[in-house]
This record gives C-alpha cells, sequence and structure tokens, in this order.
C-alpha cells in the first residue's frame, strides 16, 4: 500500500526549483542572442571611450591642471556601461519575461502552481534566475573593464563598484517589471509591450516633461533612468537604493499576486492596490532619507574636506531662497555645485524657489530674478554667483566662523592614458561572441545524471 | 440520479497549515469513512453563460472515477475549479469530511491537464528530475516510474520533440511522481493507440491497487469503460448520471446496456 502523505509548503527544498529556473533561462535563445548582440554594442562604446580618452589625454599628459580633470569613471566607464544600459533597456525585458511567459504559454505554470511553493517563493526564484541572466549578460562589459584595467587604465574600486551597483539594480528593477508584466499578459508579445512602455516611456519622460516645473518635474522624476544618473554621478545614495528596492519588491509582489490563475480578479485587484499602497508608502519615506556617500575619488560630489567639517558643525537652519526658474541652466548649474553638496553636509538646510515653479519667461523679467538669498541665524545675504568659491565665503560670514585653510596634498591627479583599443575590438568582434557560442553549445547539453537514469531504467 | 446534494460537514474547517488527514484515506479503512473528496457544489460561470450548475458527487478512496461528457459538457472546468487553478462561483469541496479550500486543494491533489509540454527546451529527464527532487523521490522510485509508464527510449529527447503519445507519459510520470493521494487528469489517454492506452490503464489499475485516486475526464467511452470503476455523466455543465459500471441505469430506463447507450439516452 502506497503511503499517503501529502507535502506541505514549507517542505519543499528550494535547490530544484532554482536549478530549474537557472536552466531554463540558460536554454532560451534570448539570453545568448541578447549576450552575442551586446558585443559589439559594448565593444564600440569601449573603443569610442578609450579612443577619446586617449586624444583628451595627449593634452592632459602636458599639463596636471588639464591632466585633473581626466577621470576613468566619465571617460571610460560611464560610456562602457551607457551601452549596457540600452542593452538592458531594449533586450533584456524579453530575457526576464521568457522566465514567466514561457510556463504561462507553454501550460506548465498551471504544474508550477500546484507545486509545493508559494507563489511568493515561485516569484523570487524566477527573479534570482533574472539576476543571474544579468550576471550572465554583463560579461561584455565586464570584460571591457578587465582590457582597460590590461590596458594600464586606472579603476577606482569604490567607483567602478558603485556603478555596478547601480547598473545591477537598474537590471533587478527591469526585470520586477517585465515578471510583472508577464503575470498580468496572455502572450509574452504583450509582456513585452507593457514591459517596453516602462522602459522606453521613460525615455520619452526624459525628452518631453524632463525640465519643466511643476508636476511634469514630479512626473520626470518617475522616469527609469534617473536610477542610474545618481550612480553615474558617483553618488551611493541610500534613499535611492531604497526606492529602487521597494520598486522592485513592488513589482515583484504585484507579479506574486497576479500569477496564480485560481483567484478571482476582484481578489487580485484589491491585494495590487494594498502592494501599491504599502510601496507608496515606503518610496514616500525613502524620499526622506538624505544620506548619500560621495564614493568618487575626486570628491565631486563634496566640498573639500576642510569646509565639509566646518559646514557639518552648522546648528542653525539655512534657508536658500532661489531667485531663478526651475529650468534655468543656472539653477542647474547651482543645483549641482552648491545646493546638492550642501545637501548632504548640512543637517538643516532648506531650499525655496522664490517664483514657486513658474518658468523661465514669466520670472526673468523679475528685478531680483538671478538672485540667491542665504539666511542663518537671522543674518541674510545675496549672491547671484552658483561657485561655491564665492558661496562659501559667503555662508562663513553668516555663521560668524573662519574659513578654514585649505588641506595640503588632497587634489586629484587624473588619469590621463594614451592606449589604442584595435584589439579590443577583435575581442568583442570575435573573441567573446566565439566564447558565448561555445557556452550557448555547451548549455545545449544533456544533463550529468542522463546516463544514470537511463541505465537504471 | 442527477439530483445536487448539499451536505453541512460536521468538522471543522481546516486551519491553515494543518496536516491533512490524508492517512486516513487508504482503501482498507471501513466503507463510511472512504469518501476521500465530497464535491458539494460547484457553480461556474462566464459572464452571463452557465459553464457548471450545482455540480456535485462523491469520490471513493483507491477507486478510479471517469467524468464524461460530450464536447462542452464541463469536463475540464470541473477539474480546474476542483485543482484550485480555476476561480469559481462556489466551490465547496470536502477532504474527509473537512472543508477543503481552493488554496489548499494543491496539498491533497494534483491535475495534470490535457495538452501541456511543460519545459520543452529541457531533456526528458531534466524535467522528470525536476519533479522528483521537489518530492525528493528516490532513485529507485524515479526509475520504476519511466518503466512503468515506458519512457526509456526517449530520456535524452527534448520534450518539444516528443510524440503526442511520449508527451502524455511525461505527463502521467510527473503526476506519478507526486505523492498526492487523488490525481485528476484530463484525457489521459488521447494520443494512445490501443496497446499503449492498455498499457497505461494497467498502470492507473496498479496505482489505484495501492491507494491511489484518480478522477479522468474521458470524451472516449471505450477508454472510460476499460480504466473506471465509476463514471460520472456531464451535460450542459450539470451532473446527469452517476453510476458503477456493475449497475444499470434505471432513470435511464434500460435495464442492460452499454455506456454508450447511457450516454446517448442523457445527453
Amino acid at each position: 500500500m502506497r503511503s499517503h502523505e501529502t507535502f506541505r509548503v514549507q517542505d519543499a527544498p528550494l535547490r530544484p526549483l532554482l536549478v530549474k529556473e537557472l536552466w531554463e533561462i540558460l536554454s532560451g535563445r534570448a539570453l545568448w542572442t541578447m549576450l552575442l548582440l551586446m558585443c559589439p554594442l559594448i565593444g564600440y562604446s569601449f573603443f569610442q571611450a578609450v579612443s577619446l580618452y586617449g586624444e583628451a589625454s595627449a593634452a592632459g599628459l602636458q599639463s596636471p591642471v588639464l591632466a585633473a580633470s581626466l577621470s576613468p569613471l566619465d571617460g571610460v566607464l560611464v560610456p562602457t556601461l551607457g551601452a549596457s544600459y540600452v542593452a538592458v533597456t531594449l533586450l533584456f525585458p524579453f530575457v526576464a519575461i521568457r522566465v514567466l511567459g514561457q510556463e504561462k504559454e507553454s501550460g506548465a505554470l498551471r504544474l508550477l502552481i500546484q507545486l509545493p511553493y508559494r507563489s511568493s517563493t515561485l516569484i523570487a526564484a524566477k527573479l534570482a534566475a533574472v539576476l543571474a541572466a544579468w550576471v550572465l549578460s554583463s560579461v561584455p562589459a565586464f570584460s571591457a573593464l578587465a582590457i582597460w584595467r590590461m590596458l594600464d587604465g586606472h579603476l577606482s574600486a569604490p567607483e567602478t563598484l558603485n556603478l555596478l551597483f547601480g547598473h545591477l539594480l537598474y537590471g533587478l528593477l527591469v526585470g520586477a517589471i517585465a515578471l510583472f508584466a508577464a503575470s498580468v499578459s496572455e502572450s509574452a508579445a504583450t509582456a513585452a509591450i507593457v514591459t517596453l512602455a516602462f522602459t522606453i516611456g521613460s525615455w520619452v519622460l526624459d525628452f518631453t516633461v524632463a525640465g519643466h516645473p511643476g508636476v511634469l518635474e514630479w512626473i520626470a522624476r518617475l522616469s527609469l533612468t534617473q536610477v542610474l544618473r545618481t550612480f553615474e554621478q558617483g553618488l551611493l545614495s541610500a534613499g535611492l537604493v531604497v526606492g529602487i528596492g521597494t520598486a522592485v519588491c513592488g513589482f515583484s509582489a504585484l507579479a506574486t499576486v497576479w500569477m496564480p490563475p485560481g483567484v478571482h480578479v476582484r481578489t487580485k485587484l484589491f491585494r495590487s492596490l494594498v502592494c501599491v499602497l504599502a510601496a507608496a508608502v515606503v518610496l514616500g519615506l525613502a524620499t526622506q532619507i538624505r544620506f548619500s556617500v560621495d564614493v568618487t575619488e575626486d570628491q565631486r560630489n563634496s566640498f573639500p574636506v576642510a569646509d565639509q567639517r566646518v559646514l557639518a558643525k552648522l546648528a542653525e537652519p539655512l534657508v536658500v531662497t532661489v531667485h531663478l526658474a526651475a529650468e534655468d541652466p543656472r539653477y542647474a548649474d547651482l543645483q549641482r555645485n552648491v545646493l546638492a553638496k550642501l545637501e548632504r553636509v548640512l543637517p538643516k538646510l532648506s531650499i525655496r524657489l522664490a517664483g514657486g515653479r513658474q518658468n523661465l519667461v514669466a520670472s526673468a523679467g523679475e528685478d531680483r530674478y538671478g538672485e540667491i538669498e542665504y539666511t542663518y541665524g537671522g543674518r541674510s545675504d545675496i549672491s547671484r554667483s552658483t561657485s561655491p568659491r564665492e558661496i562659501l565665503p559667503l555662508l562663513y560670514g553668516l555663521a560668524e566662523v573662519n574659513a578654514p585653510a585649505p588641506a595640503p596634498g588632497s587634489d586629484y591627479p587624473g588619469y590621463p592614458l594614451m592606449a589604442g583599443g584595435q584589439l579590443a575590438l577583435l575581442w568583442f568582434f570575435c573573441g567573446l561572441p566565439l566564447c558565448i557560442a561555445i557556452a550557448w553549445w555547451r548549455s545545449r547539453r544533456l544533463p550529468a545524471n542522463h546516463n544514470k537514469l537511463t541505465k537504471e531504467a | 440520479m442527477d439530483g445536487v446534494l448539499h451536505l453541512a460537514s460536521p468538522y471543522p474547517p481546516i486551519q491553515r497549515n494543518t496536516p491533512l488527514p490524508v492517512e486516513a484515506a487508504c482503501v482498507s479503512e471501513q466503507a463510511d469513512d472512504q469518501t476521500l473528496l465530497r464535491v458539494d457544489s460547484i457553480n461556474k460561470q462566464y459572464a452571463d453563460q452557465v459553464v457548471l450548475a450545482n455540480v456535485a458527487f462523491d469520490i471513493q478512496a483507491g477507486e478510479i472515477v471517469g467524468l464524461i461528457g460530450p464536447n462542452g459538457a464541463g469536463k475540464t472546468t470541473v477539474l480546474e475549479v476542483l485543482a484550485g487553478i480555476l476561480p469559481a462561483e462556489t466551490s465547496d469541496v470536502h477532504w474527509l469530511g473537512r472543508p477543503l479550500p481552493p488554496s489548499r486543494r494543491r496539498e491533497a491533489m494534483f491535475y495534470l491537464p490535457d495538452g501541456v509540454r511543460p519545459y520543452q527546451d529541457q531533456p526528458v529527464t531534466r524535467v522528470l528530475s525536476f519533479f522528483a527532487d521537489v518530492y525528493r523521490k528516490s532513485a529507485d522510485e524515479i526509475t520504476n516510474t519511466i518503466q512503468a509508464v515506458g519512457l526509456t527510449p526517449v530520456l535524452h529527447k527534448r520534450v518539444h520533440s516528443l510524440s503526442k503519445g511520449y508527451g502524455r507519459r511525461l505527463l502521467l510520470a510527473l503526476g506519478l511522481l507526486t505523492p498526492h493521494p487523488l490525481l485528476l487528469m484530463d484525457e489521459p489517454f488521447d494520443g494512445f493507440d490501443l496497446r499503449q492506452t492498455r498499457d497505461i490503464v494497467g498502470v492507473l489499475r496498479g496505482e489505484a491497487a495501492m491507494g491511489r485516486t484518480f478522477v479522468l475526464a474521458i470524451h472516449q467511452l471505450l477508454d472510460a469503460e476499460r480504466v473506471c470503476d465509476r463514471f460520472i455523466l456531464l451535460a450542459d455543465g450539470r451532473v446527469r448520471a452517476r453510476r458503477s459500471f456493475s449497475v444499470p441505469a434505471p432513470r435511464t430506463g434500460l435495464t442492460s446496456g452499454s455506456l454508450e447507450d447511457i450516454f446517448l439516452a442523457l445527453t
């Protein structure tokens, strides 16, 4: 007589599920095709970046001042990984959708959901497969970094890791959106359209509404491309990381809600609403987290160390009233050179645009347009400058503290390098695609236990 | 025998994460305890169209029950609602006398849908290994299952390259690798020739003799007669008859007759 034990949800081992998800993603043509397409894309971007960096370095090698402006982060890493960003935006959704869409289309999902796993566990395993796919799809980018090092190029570990972390979070976000799209769509094609509506829709937001004041500015902040910008500037922002993590969890939770077919749509809608509200609350809280770390070697997101120390001791609230329109380039300069740095160091800072969110044409005629008023401890001063060299002494004057002496030896030297990238082209157009093709062929081989099962059977 | 049963359960509802009392489902139990599954009422409709209306029946432990009926009668829908993978307006099901909510159906029963080719890019052996690993089956159990359903010649093939018959065998093997006391199978003999059907009937009979219960949705009446102990006849989303093959159906007016006669008389 057979045993009649049932299989409870918490009894099931995770390993077979993870192994299955990994094999599923490795078996699909989508991942390998994407990898093959990424080789020339990243290779050419890397070649171009190294060439331009080399041209700029020619002058930099003659002048230390010019050399100080040569940073591999801006010159090589960001453009090279920018190609990876394009591929993840346009191609990675197809890889991620396959993780769930294939099972949905073949009917295997109806078997899968009967296995002793929670829906959340199934989605978590699929997200792990998406993560594995991202790691694999980053092989061309990793090899570009390795070639840069072989060319004797400089890589700052914190800068590089921070940028890679940003791309990882972006990949996971796109993957989570794809999983959600696959869970609500009947076919992979529909899921692809839904996902691309998010990713390419972000580009549309960037082109159409970014820089506009008011509600449009708020909408522009929803663009996925904003995710990478902070990391590309060399900042590791706790609020941003929490925000992206929340978005990934939120989309995964929505996928968990919509994946099981045996639940009424109204129940799914209610659960989705709960997920969206919870995510919105956490996202709202994340915007209040101001902690960030400047991981750049040249500390471009911070004032000099001596100034940072003095500013951090200012206990009174500083109020900055800006008489500029939000889309005025001077406001962008002020924001980048002064306000963003002040936000990171001052415990109590309040910034307000004097004209509300009115546009450039409406504001430009005002007498005070262009003034920036700083108020600290009941005293105030006005400047039109957007440079910290003028504004920091002004702040020290308001706070009645002495300006610190500059710390010696803290200047960023820059890393000029004249290198040819022709050999890299050979790797990206021939060597790496060949390696990928071989790996693809090997992944199609039968599993090791095949012979054992055949023999026993 | 097409009345709808509405039985009040004397048992409290099953609490979440409490093990189901499946040990009592063994066929050696007393006759009163042998009602493994009692379907009190299943109602399902799409917009204004009623697909299932007050479908009710009992399943005894260790029997093979055929769900028969013309195309569009609602056989697949009954199985999917029963398995909890299709929402329904009502789905009152009792397992050994206790209410079994849809969210916990998968702990007691496993449903093998029709026309599913799972994981088409994978070799058969990998798909089998996945299910076996999930349920921690031993190598002997896997081997026995492979031999029982005759999958040995195609273990090295990818699922998408299997013939219809072997695809069906693979699905059956996956079902047999699960530990569930009740298997729901939609058109399990579709794609089999006569010899293969008889082989698989033998496999199901062997499993039933060991205590496993089967509910098979079959539209080929000959196949149903070969394998089933009992049938439930569905037509237009309603149960028209529930009879054992050994007992003639008086409502049809036939004192004797084949399943085909009963089918034609009631549908």
